[in-house]
């Protein structure tokens, strides 16, 4: 037997075996919480208290022109949440029960709300560390209600659990997408882009 | 250097797509070809492959500060100058590189030439550090091959080894055009080989990538602060997101001056660095000066991949010629080195590096002198 290989030692694959999942283990001890999600006020009084699921409806409604992402043009935003499902946030406002005024530019679009979380429901009395918060869907999966920074939620109306951490509301960034890959497209786009 | 024939496995096929090789066949024809194997001796790969390959990486990396000092070398390499800045940023700071493949003509005998450095995205990675690697352990096992045969082809050990040892901030990413199957293929292997580190290792499509105040973000607007990319820097730099690479605060494998070397300008700048080096073929930029092809002469343009573009007069006059996408830019001419002949086809031996380090050879065979993406892909061992 040779002394020295001139050959790894082991050659083991983790990822990309297709039967195995790979879950990335989370290393929070953060536990998860009750809400709900409905498509409006109204839906959720059918099961909860109404003036409850209005206040979590008109906070959401409020926060959704703070949190949702901007886009220069309607164009790249129905790229990632479908056509027709873009407005400015003029639209939005006026279609808003008493939103006070908007930091966005009028000429922005941003996706519509598609449905809400609640936030202070589940409580019970204390004080919940959920935000009532908008939803939204992307164009390119209709089910699942997703928070402004892409979180999905919940792919049905109702009661579900969330981790508190993965579900804080931010100013809703101006983000462009899709800027890199067009030169490959131009050479070939069967063709490797490597060596 | 000998070619010799080997049964195929049984149900290798099936094999090769349950762990992820799924372009073992491109197009009907075979890549990945084990009806036959290369055999070396050790002095062989030690002495004509393994040290040359070093020592021309040092070579190519020597030259890097000297490109960055001279206006003139940027210009002829063809790299825009609103990033010269940012790439001298990104070497004097010592941002580290990962890895290179080395394309040499070697027969068994005399010394290697060097043809092209494949410095910012070399392919046929997984075939090489994985696949080819089972095929050994399987034919010994099955006791086609002999038991103390080897390989060289360390690459997989070397490239956790460095996963492991660059310390980069968390996710890191992996991207690539997501629906290319060659390049994902690639890309997820290292992104294994990463998480087998331990690093939380992502992947990216090129599309998904997002930019929001000039800093490049993931499909959830976190900030990229690592990222692995299987996609030329020439491109990148060229379109509406290239400006941002100059602003975001991401570090890059390969990094940006890796550019330099991954650019076959750097082939007449080695020549005129390190003249007759043994390792070494003549070469030269073209100007509007340069005289057509004549015989023992290929020329190149600074950019092409996988053999697009390039056109070669062999020493009887030959004309041979790969169309492209790839003449929009510079040209350079290197003398002509005809590759080995083995059976029907044309050798070429792939040699890489992972950081300073010789990881092992790939070896790929074209029916024709100008080795292309759809070469076929063949396994090698060592034995004395």
């Amino acid at each position: 037997m040779p002394t020295r290989f001139k050959r790894s030692s082991k050659a083991a694959l983790m990822v990309m075996v297709p039967a195995t999942t790979l879950m990335l283990a989370s290393c929070s001890s953060e536990e998860p919480v009750q809400t709900a999600v409905y498509e409006t006020a109204e839906q959720c009084a059918g099961f909860y208290n109404p003036e409850q699921c209005k206040a979590d409806f008109a906070a959401a409604t409020a926060l959704h022109p703070q949190v949702a992402p901007k886009y220069s043009d309607k164009t790249s935003c129905e790229v990632d949440f479908g056509a027709g499902n873009c407005e400015t946030p003029a639209t939005a406002a006026a279609a808003a029960p008493a939103t006070t005024n908007t930091t966005s530019s009028g000429s922005s679009f941003m996706p519509m709300m598609m449905g809400f979380m609640a936030g202070q429901m589940f409580s019970g009395g204390g004080r919940s560390n959920l935000q009532a918060q908008p939803l939204y869907k992307s164009g390119d999966d209709r089910s699942t209600f997703r928070t402004a920074t892409n979180q999905p939620v919940s792919r049905f109306t109702g009661p579900v659990k969330v981790m508190p951490s993965r579900m804080v509301p931010k100013p809703g960034a101006a983000v462009n997408r899709g800027g890199f890959g067009a030169q490959a497209q131009k050479r070939s786009e069967q063709q490797s882009s490597g060596g | 250097m000998k070619k010799i024939q080997i049964e195929e496995r049984p149900g290798w096929r099936n094999y090769a797509e349950s762990v992820g090789f799924n372009f073992h066949t491109f197009d009907g024809e075979a890549y990945w070809d084990e009806t036959a194997y290369y055999q070396f001796s050790l002095a062989q790969v030690e002495d004509d492959l393994e040290a040359p390959t070093e020592e021309l990486h040092q070579m190519a990396i020597s030259l890097v500060s000297e490109i960055l000092a001279d206006e003139q070398k940027l210009t002829q390499l063809a790299v825009p100058e609103p990033y010269w800045d940012w790439i001298k940023q990104s070497y004097d700071s010592a941002q580290p590189h990962l890895y290179g493949r080395l394309d040499l003509a070697y027969d068994g005998t005399g010394p290697a030439k060097l043809l092209e450095l494949n410095y910012d995205t070399p392919t046929s990675l997984y075939e090489s550090g994985f696949f080819q690697w089972v095929w050994l352990e399987d034919q010994i096992l099955r006791g086609k091959l002999p038991a103390n045969a080897d390989q060289f082809n360390s690459l997989q050990d070397q490239l956790e080894h460095r996963f492991a040892n660059l310390q980069l901030a968390e996710p890191f990413y992996f991207s690539s055009v997501s629906n290319n199957i060659e390049d994902k293929g690639t890309v997820l292997y290292l992104l294994d080989i990463a998480q087998q580190a331990g690093i939380d290792a992502r992947f990216l499509g090129l599309d998904e990538i997002g930019e929001i105040d000039g800093q490049l973000v993931d499909t959830e607007n976190f900030p990229i602060q690592t990222m692995f990319k299987l996609y030329p820097w020439e491109f990148m730099v060229r379109e509406d997101f290239g400006r941002h690479l100059l602003t975001s605060k991401t570090q890059w494998l390969e990094p940006a001056w890796k550019m330099l070397l991954s650019n076959k300008g750097i082939l007449p700048l080695l020549w005129q660095k390190y003249p007759n080096h043994p390792n070494l073929l003549p070469a030269f930029f073209e100007t509007a000066a340069t005289q057509p092809l004549t015989a023992g002469w290929v020329r190149k343009p600074l950019y092409s991949r996988e053999g697009a573009n390039i056109e070669l007069v062999d020493s009887e006059g030959q004309r041979l010629q790969v169309a492209g996408p790839y003449d929009d830019a510079p040209f350079i001419r290197q003398a002509f080195h005809a590759l080995p002949k083995f059976d029907q086809s044309y050798t070429l031996i792939g040699s890489w590096v992972v950081g300073d380090s010789a990881a092992g050879i790939c070896i790929r065979e074209d029916n024709s002198l100008i080795t292309k993406d759809s070469s076929r892909f063949s396994p090698h061992i060592i034995l004395d």
